[in-house]
């Protein structure tokens, strides 16, 4: 006897994971995209006007996002304005691949597109990042990168918020994670369904509470187009454990992904725990809990072919740059001995200016040419007041 | 509380790294132990350290006092046994500074809870029983299945007073079999529940409630328990995994203060399992192995066991895993509300249901509503934000009922049987899953449905005389 569904006489097609109803196509559908416009308004996350960019790589959940938020924003009228983004990693026979996928989504969703490349914002492709580095920590570049490189498209679109395709199982996922490492801070933080309200641009993620499951579900009937590839270098080993024991919760007790995040939400930290206060990075301006932020000290370690600067135990790293600093310097002290002094202040004083006209530059300009060649300048201005502070670090 | 899975770090397959000869990293003799990557002990120093280690355990948290009694809850494994021979250790007269509090021991038989027959768990007892009696500490034994006939309030308790007197010689243990009916029901509850991760978090509950109940009654005011660090990172990230991310603190720190009376205390927690099991072998400390619910099952039979297995994988493979774990768990706390009504009526921590409109907790709600009402309903729930009617819409077991009528909370109703909704609001969010997979409400311990059903009357006074009370917020405790 077939299943009928639990809200209409139709005959059911599937049982939802998150909570094991029999639904039918059309009942599923109408459940998923319920869900979450009450996240939406429960976390008041569109304000009427804003432009709102969505993070898009081309997979599932991005894809499914675009769809349901342009679905809810007419059927709701959030008055928001929709925009995709996208960043280009430079990962050939991967993300230019799914990048057509974004593509196409433009065309069938009729909204505008914008692609920041990791070349044009920092020099570098993902695959030259890899021939430096190795299969080992390039998910850290590409992590570090992406983050800032989404705000930089976000900011060049004159959008207001940024929101992300995260699911309630990555969000477990790194839930578990940050209580594996210890990571008090951004356990707090890592359950917000926005962040970043403070300074750079609100971040969110609609699909907090949206199971992986139930988005893959609900694109398969829906036949959305996406891409569906793993990254060609290799995953993060460490984030695999974490993945393979909520997936083994998950057939344990199906609510385990959602009593996850209920514990996250629910933690709360000693007062007398000191957490890290967010400031800006000296050079580039970007939220940072260190004088700078990561992915300067990254591609500082790419440019100066230090590679391994700012992964893992920094000493060792350090050492060979104060090796390489030393150097330098006995080099240099020959030539520029007489005008030492003045080009110091002289630096300091164009470097804060060159930091705070930063931002402004990079919304004015249209091309991101102009911007890099700019920045190569400012790069080799501040590189002075830049050696103190990772030798800090 | 400990199992054979612990006891595995004993001997972790050697890498050749690892030279034959070293010498103890504090006094250059031979060493005869490794306790993490680098640090080698002789026997002696490794005894200085751990007992170094367990007594300021102690002495930093300034929560024992002299003279106090304490009651030692003994599971016969490796952790606890390790414990026990720590205290004993610390008491003698060969102690430098002797431990000044009077221990008591208490081993609970949860033998029904996996089917044993009375043979089997009279010999668990008998050996448990054998270890504690050397000691002289006064000794306790109890059943699990007693839980089910605990009363609400501990001091008025009464009838079992022969029952719960100190078992001191071997032929008294028959008396444990007189819990039959206890036992039929213990069992049916356990029948009833569906998942073994909710037996094993029920089993936890209840073996809290009868240490707490035996510490009132004899008037102990901690319960010292022996939970190694390992055990700990698992139960905190079992926690979270339960949703009990809100009592991860209790549940893993030094002292859990979640009852007013009775403070319970885990001085060996800074212990990895592989110190212990180094220091039971070192000093031929004895311990029982007795099976639990999950012994020899499959790692995906419940979320703790499988924790287990994620965690002692890990640890193998990252030594600084379990030490992360327990670092992230001391820098969290739990909040404690004053009142007992807003404790969880199972697990007595601090209730967590109070959420805004956009968490976890609403957005399950909300899910259940959305595929299990019709769309017309639906419409009607969602112009009313507050309202998330999780249970209003399921047909079952949904008659109104009522208590007696007297309002004074004096209702002594038998009849009144308690709704699923009614349960569900006493409980926190971790229960809440634990009842979801419970058959029948009605099948949980006494204790726990009476006081349930106190708080319902309360509520409801409350309710009747709301238009007169001053402060809407101000209950008497």
């Amino acid at each position: 006897m077939p299943i009928k569904c639990n809200l209409c006489e139709a005959g059911a097609i599937l049982k939802r994971p998150k909570t094991g109803d029999a639904l039918c196509k059309n009942c599923f559908y109408f459940a998923f995209e319920e869900e979450v416009h009450k996240t939406i308004t429960d976390a008041n996350l569109f304000v009427r006007g804003e432009t709102v960019a969505i993070g898009a790589s081309g997979g599932k959940d991005s894809t499914v996002l675009a769809y349901v938020l342009k679905a809810l924003n007419q059927r709701y009228d959030y008055g928001v304005n929709l925009v995709l983004l996208s960043v280009d990693e430079g990962i050939t026979g991967y993300r230019d691949d799914s990048l057509e996928t974004v593509k196409r989504n433009q065309q069938q969703y009729d909204l505008p597109l914008k692609i920041v490349s990791y070349e044009e914002l920092y020099g570098w492709t993902m695959d030259a990042i890899v021939k430096q580095i190795g299969l080992k920590n390039n998910c850290t570049f590409c992590g570090v990168f992406r983050r800032q490189a989404l705000d930089r498209g976000a900011i060049l679109m004159k959008v207001d918020r940024i929101v992300t395709g995260h699911n309630a199982d990555d969000i477990a996922e790194t839930v578990i994670m940050n209580v594996l490492r210890g990571d008090i801070g951004r356990l707090q933080r890592c359950t917000a369904i926005t962040t970043g309200t403070e300074g750079a641009l609100p971040r969110s993620k609609p699909f907090k509470y949206t199971y992986e499951k139930e988005i893959v579900m609900y694109a398969y009937f829906k036949k959305l187009d996406y891409f569906s590839t793993e990254c060609i270098y290799s995953p993060n080993a460490y984030r695999g454990f974490a993945r393979a024991y909520i997936k083994d919760l998950e057939k344990i007790r199906p609510s385990a992904i959602i009593d996850i995040i209920h514990s996250g939400e629910s933690l709360s930290v000693k007062k007398a725990v000191k957490l890290p206060t967010q400031g800006t990075c000296e050079r580039c301006g970007y939220i940072s809990s260190n004088p700078l932020c990561k992915a300067c000290i990254l591609l500082e370690g790419l440019n100066r072919g230090l590679p391994r600067l700012g992964i893992g135990k920094s000493h060792k790293e350090r050492r060979k740059l104060n090796e390489m600093l030393a150097q330098k310097e006995e080099a240099g002290n020959e030539k520029t001995t007489p005008d030492n002094s003045r080009e110091t202040t002289e630096n300091a004083s164009s470097e804060k200016s060159a930091s705070g006209s930063s931002k402004q530059k990079c919304e004015n300009c249209s091309c991101g040419q102009k911007c890099l060649a700019e920045k190569v300048e400012d790069l080799q201005l501040d590189r002075r007041k830049i050696d103190p502070a990772l030798i800090d670090f | 509380m400990c199992s054979v899975q612990e006891g595995e770090d004993v001997s972790p397959a050697r890498k050749e790294k690892i030279v034959e000869e070293r010498t103890c990293m504090k006094c250059e003799k031979k060493a005869v132990l490794v306790t993490r990557v680098n640090d080698a002990f002789c026997k002696e120093c490794f005894m200085v350290y751990v007992t170094h280690k367990f007594r300021a355990a102690i002495g930093k948290s300034k929560l024992i006092r002299d003279g106090e009694s304490v009651l030692v809850g003994v599971s016969g494994g490796q952790a606890s046994s390790c414990l026990l021979h720590l205290i004993q250790e610390g008491l003698s007269g060969r102690a430098h500074k002797k431990l000044r509090f009077k221990p008591g021991l208490v081993f609970i038989d949860e033998g029904a809870t996996i089917g044993m027959s009375a043979e089997e768990r009279l010999a668990n007892c008998t050996q448990v029983l054998e270890i504690m009696e050397k000691t002289g500490f006064p000794c306790y034994l109890k059943a699990l299945e007693q839980a089910m006939e605990l009363e609400k309030e501990a001091f008025t308790n009464t009838a079992d007073q022969t029952d719960t007197a100190s078992v001191t010689s071997v032929e008294n243990l028959t008396k444990l079999h007189r819990y039959d009916k206890a036992e039929e029901e213990l069992l049916a509850l356990m029948d009833s529940l569906k998942s073994v991760s909710a037996k094993e978090d029920l089993i936890k509950s209840l073996r809290q409630k009868i240490l707490i109940d035996l510490a009132l009654k004899k008037g102990y005011s901690k319960v010292m328990l022996g939970d190694c660090s390992t055990r700990l990172a698992v139960q905190l990230l079992t926690d979270i995994a339960q949703g009990r991310g809100a009592h991860v603190a209790m549940d893993t720190a030094f002292a859990d203060n979640r009852c007013n009376d009775i403070t319970i205390v885990r001085p060996i927690r800074d212990f990895s399992s592989k110190e212990v099991a180094m220091f039971n072998i070192l000093n031929n400390v004895p311990s029982v192995f007795i099976p639990r619910i999950t012994t020899k099952a499959a790692d995906s039979v419940s979320i703790e066991h499988l924790t287990e297995r994620f965690v002692t994988g890990l640890q193998a493979e990252y030594p600084s895993t379990t030490s992360n774990i327990m670092r992230t768990g001391e820098k969290l706390h739990t909040e404690k509300k004053s009142s007992s009504e807003n404790q969880c009526a199972i697990c007595q921590a601090p209730l967590d249901t109070d959420v805004p409109p956009s968490s976890a907790l609403s957005a399950v709600r909300f899910s259940e509503t959305v595929s299990r009402c019709s769309s017309v309903t639906l419409s009607i729930f969602s112009t009313d934000t507050a309202c998330c009617g999780g249970g209003t819409c399921q047909s079952e077991g949904q008659k109104e009922s009522e208590c007696c009528g007297q309002g004074d909370g004096s209702c002594q109703s038998k009849e009144s049987k308690l709704t699923r909704d009614e349960v569900e609001s006493a409980l926190c969010y971790a229960c809440r899953l634990l009842i979801k997979d419970l058959g029948d409400v009605s099948k949980l311990p006494k204790h726990i449905l009476d006081d349930i059903s106190q708080r319902q009357r309360r509520t409801k006074m409350k309710s009747e005389i709301e238009d007169f009370l001053l402060d809407p917020s101000n209950t008497p405790d």
